[in-house]
Order: structure tokens, then sequence, then C-alpha cells
């Protein structure tokens, strides 16, 4: 029997096979601090107004925990919280202001006129956006968090013979999708996209709800676009309507890091195309400009095939991986290819 | 296109006097503001008194997420740091100071009812003249501690929020831009 060619190359840098963890921390790491800033911003309103006696008792229980959880790190609630305020659709982190690069261009064809200050703040995402794609949709959007879980839901339905929907739709709507909000944005003069883009609507919807009073509007649209997910295409706003992953994917065409299948490694098991959230090919090599650098391929793999490279394209079609039955020509017909739907070609 | 999308601005004004609202201290006009604000409510999260709300729809599509002060249920008590937060300059940020409040800041004026103020019915009250921040400049009062509103308000609405009056004998008449 042949020796296993697969053990003579070498795998991924072995954290790599981790950083689908550091992620999903990432990720709750964002969606906590959203739900935690609307509630230190009232636990500063509360200390500003000198008045803990006339608080209610459920008032009372978040003066307390916000008290415990900041009472060691700042003397001056009222002045030292003021350091990191907002959202990732804008945000200041002491005294450095960052901004969704699709809010600064919202604003450009709102204001039908370019305003440097607002496009500055975006300037970081951006440059790691030419960098790393999508990585914002993988990596930090709070509304990533929820449609991941609710992937997962739809996948335990799944099992337990729910048939939902699991429709391929065009990618290339969400362009459309970009397009459509701009025009709309500048023929009214006004920022709709932040009305329809999930991250910038969650973030303001969980201040409305800790610190505004309730849920407003944008919450029915959230859960619209979740159903949307689980009936009609899973993770399919995402791939196929969102405004800000389509901005994230035209700047991150020519993105330098990349995930790329090393063939040598690779048994074919098509894991890495099932765990995909964004339905791409990993096992064909076809990645594109939707891919998020997520790593959830990487950290399925059971062979270690997949791994992060530093170069401006995708590796073109490297044929059935090495370790794979078709490769040793122990198929007569090659294995049913899982890739993009017709429509997507 | 924008009064297109906000019918019911225009309507709802006229037909409700608690929609009479104030932009937060140093908001450029209405138009501006609107195609300026990316609705990251910031300015709300930074506000010490809690007066900025959000509207929902109640003002019109284009208005949407866009942050508002009633003054009847609190005034704005001028701290600009909203301004400060602001990333997009829809609220211009101001120093705290008076010299550049009172020559940048326009919310609105107060506007005194004397049929309903108490002092002009000879009760001596001043409680808007105590709330006001900038008193002698923005209020002053005479003999009975009726207030006259000077031209130097700048539509913080404290002086509503406190005018012990219902309805408020001393309101303020939003200035848009």
């Amino acid at each position: 029997m042949p020796a296993d060619p697969g053990t003579r190359h070498p795998g991924p840098f072995f954290l790599w096979r981790h950083l689908n963890k550091l992620r999903w921390m990432t990720l709750s790491t964002v969606v906590a601090m959203l739900v935690l800033l609307p509630a230190l911003h009232v636990y500063q309103t509360y200390v500003a107004a000198h008045a803990y006696d006339l608080l209610s008792p459920s008032e009372r229980r978040l003066y307390d925990v916000m008290e415990g959880l900041t009472a060691p790190f700042v003397d001056d609630p009222a002045e030292a919280l003021d350091a990191i305020k907002g959202t990732t659709w804008s945000g200041s982190f002491w005294g450095l202001k960052l901004s969704d690069p699709l809010a600064a261009l919202s604003q450009t064809a709102a204001g039908r006129g370019v305003h440097g200050p607002l496009l500055l703040t975006a300037l970081i995402p951006l440059v790691f956006t030419l960098l790393l794609g999508r990585f914002f949709c993988g990596w930090l959007c709070p509304a990533t968090f929820f449609y991941e879980l609710n992937s997962n839901l739809a996948a335990w339905l799944g099992w337990a013979g729910l048939k939902l929907g699991d429709r391929r739709l065009d990618r290339r709507i969400k362009y459309g999708v970009l397009g459509l909000g701009l025009a709309l944005s500048a023929a009214t003069g006004s920022v709709l996209m932040a009305a329809v883009y999930p991250p910038a609507v969650i973030g303001r919807e969980i201040y409305y709800a800790v610190a505004a009073g309730g849920f407003g509007a944008g919450t029915v649209y959230f859960l619209a676009t979740l159903a949307f997910d689980l009936l009609v295409a899973r993770r399919g706003f995402c791939r196929y309507l969102c405004p800000g992953g389509a901005l994230y994917a035209l700047l991150g065409r020519a993105r330098l890091v990349r995930i790329r299948r090393l063939v040598a490694r690779c048994n074919d098991c098509a894991k890495c195309n099932a765990v995909c959230e964004f339905g791409l090919d990993p096992m064909g090599d076809r990645f594109g400009a939707d891919c998020t650098n997520c790593a959830a391929c990487i950290a399925i793999c059971p062979t270690d095939a997949m791994t992060f490279v530093l170069r401006p394209t995708d590796v073109p079609d490297q044929g059935p991986g090495h370790r794979g039955r078709r490769h040793r020509g122990e198929y007569e017909i090659a294995p049913k290819p899982i890739a993009e739907g017709k429509a997507a070609a | 296109m924008a009064a297109m999308l906000a019918p019911g601005r225009a309507r709802a004004a006229r037909l409700r006097a608690d929609l009479r609202y104030l932009r937060p201290p140093g908001a450029l006009p209405e138009d501006e503001f609107l195609s300026r604000c990316i609705r990251c409510g910031q300015c709300g999260e930074s506000c010490p008194n809690r007066c900025i709300k959000f509207f929902g729809f109640t003002n019109g599509l284009a208005s949407l997420d866009s942050p508002y002060i009633i003054p009847r249920d609190k005034g704005c008590i001028l701290c600009m740091k909203c301004g400060d937060v602001c990333p997009t300059g829809a609220i211009q940020p101001i120093p705290r100071a008076a010299e550049a409040i009172l020559a940048r800041v326009k919310m609105g004026r107060a506007r005194v009812d004397e049929s309903l103020c108490l002092s002009f019915q000879g009760k001596t009250c001043g409680v808007c003249y105590r709330a006001c921040p900038l008193p002698d400049i923005a209020i002053s009062v005479g003999h009975l501690e009726q207030p006259h509103v000077t031209d130097q308000c700048v539509g913080c609405g404290l002086c509503e929020r406190s005018c012990i009056q219902m309805p408020q004998a001393i309101r303020i008449v939003p200035d848009h831009g």
C-alpha cells in the first residue's frame, strides 16, 4: 500500500484551526458590548443625578451591577465611561472615531457631497477590508452572531425532519440592493441605508431596548431577516441581500489574506462545503469575493487541508484531493459536486 | 422627494402640538442635518441627561431613528457632549463655554404666553428664570418676576421643563434652520 501522501505535506499553522473559536468569542464580545454600553450609559446618568435613593428596585439593580463591573477600573464613571461609545456602525474608542465604510458611503450619497471627517473615520476599517475582504461579516458583525445561531437552529430543525428553505439565489442581488440603497439615500437626502443594514439596526435596537424604553420598528425588520434566512435561504440575507456585504465583497475582491486548500492533504470529504455559511465551495477552490475568512472550514477539516495564505487571488482549481479515493482511482465516477448552484454560475 | 417620504411631519405638526421637537444643540439646519446624520445613536448614548430620544415613523421616513428633544419631557443641559461624539458633524462640536454656546447654538427660542404665566397675573413665580442656564442673558425678569426672553435664548428648553403651569406658559418655538 502506498504511503499516505498527505502526511508528507505540512498542514496549517496549528493555531489557525482554533481561529473559529476565537471568532465566536469576538462575535460574543461585540454583542455583549452592545448590551453593556447602553447599560453603562444609563448607569452614568444615575451617577450624574446623585439620586440613588430615588431609583426603583430594578434601576438600583442595574446601578449595583454596573458599579460592581466598573468600580475597580474607574474613579469618575460620569466622565471615564465616555471612553467607549457607539456601535459597529460608528463608534468612538478613547477619542478614536471609527465608522463603517458603508456609513461613510451612504452619507456621501445622502449629502450628495464628500464630508471629509466622516470618511477619515472609515479609513482604518477600509484598509482592513481591502486586506481581509468581508472579514467584518464573519468576525465583527453583531447580526452574524444571531444569523449563525439561526443557521444552527435551521440545522437542528432539519435533523428533526422539518424541511426548511435552502434556495440558491443570485449573489449579485446584493449589489443591486447596495445601489438601490445609495440611490434612495441620495434621492431623499436621508441616510436610509441605516434602516436596512442589520448591524446598524441591531446596535440601535439594543440601545433602544436597554436605555430608551423598548425595542423599535428595526427589531421587527431584523426578525423578518431571520425568518428569511430560516425559511428561504440559509444565511440568505448576508449572501444575497446585504448592502454592506456587497460593498465589502467589492472592496475585498483582491484581498491579500485568503484561505486556500492544500490539495495534497485534502480527502474530498466536503465538510468544508457543508459548514460554509456563505455556501462557497472551498473543496473546489472557489472562495471568491464572499469569503469572510471566518475559518470555519479550517476548523472542521479532518485532514488539516485548509490554511491561510497571502495572495491577491484564489488558486485555480487544483482538482480532487490527493488523499481522496477519487484521486487514487478508486472511484469510477467523480463524486457529485456540492458546488454553488446553477443560479450563481 | 423628502417631502413625499415625510408626509406625516407637516400634518402631525399641525394636528399635534406635542410633536414640537428640538434637534440636539449645535445641529445643522434640518435638511442638512438629515443628510448628515448616520443614525449611529451616539448622541443619545453620551447624553448625561437622557433628554435625546429617537424618532420612529412618527415624523416621516426621512426622520427615522434621528435624535430629537421634547423640552417638556426633558430639556437640554447644554453639556455639549453630543457634538463631541458625533462622527459626522450633523451635531457640530461646540466648546462648553457661554460665548461659544450663545454664538452657535440655536435650537429654538422660548416664548411666554402672558395670559398663562403666573407672574404676569401678579403671582410672583420666576421658576423659568431660575431654571435658565443663561439667566439675565436669555431671560430677564421684571419686578414681579415676569420673564422676558431675549434674542440670546438658545432654546435649551429647561424653562419649559420647569414651568409649573399646565399647559405651560413658556414654550420653546423650535428653530430648525
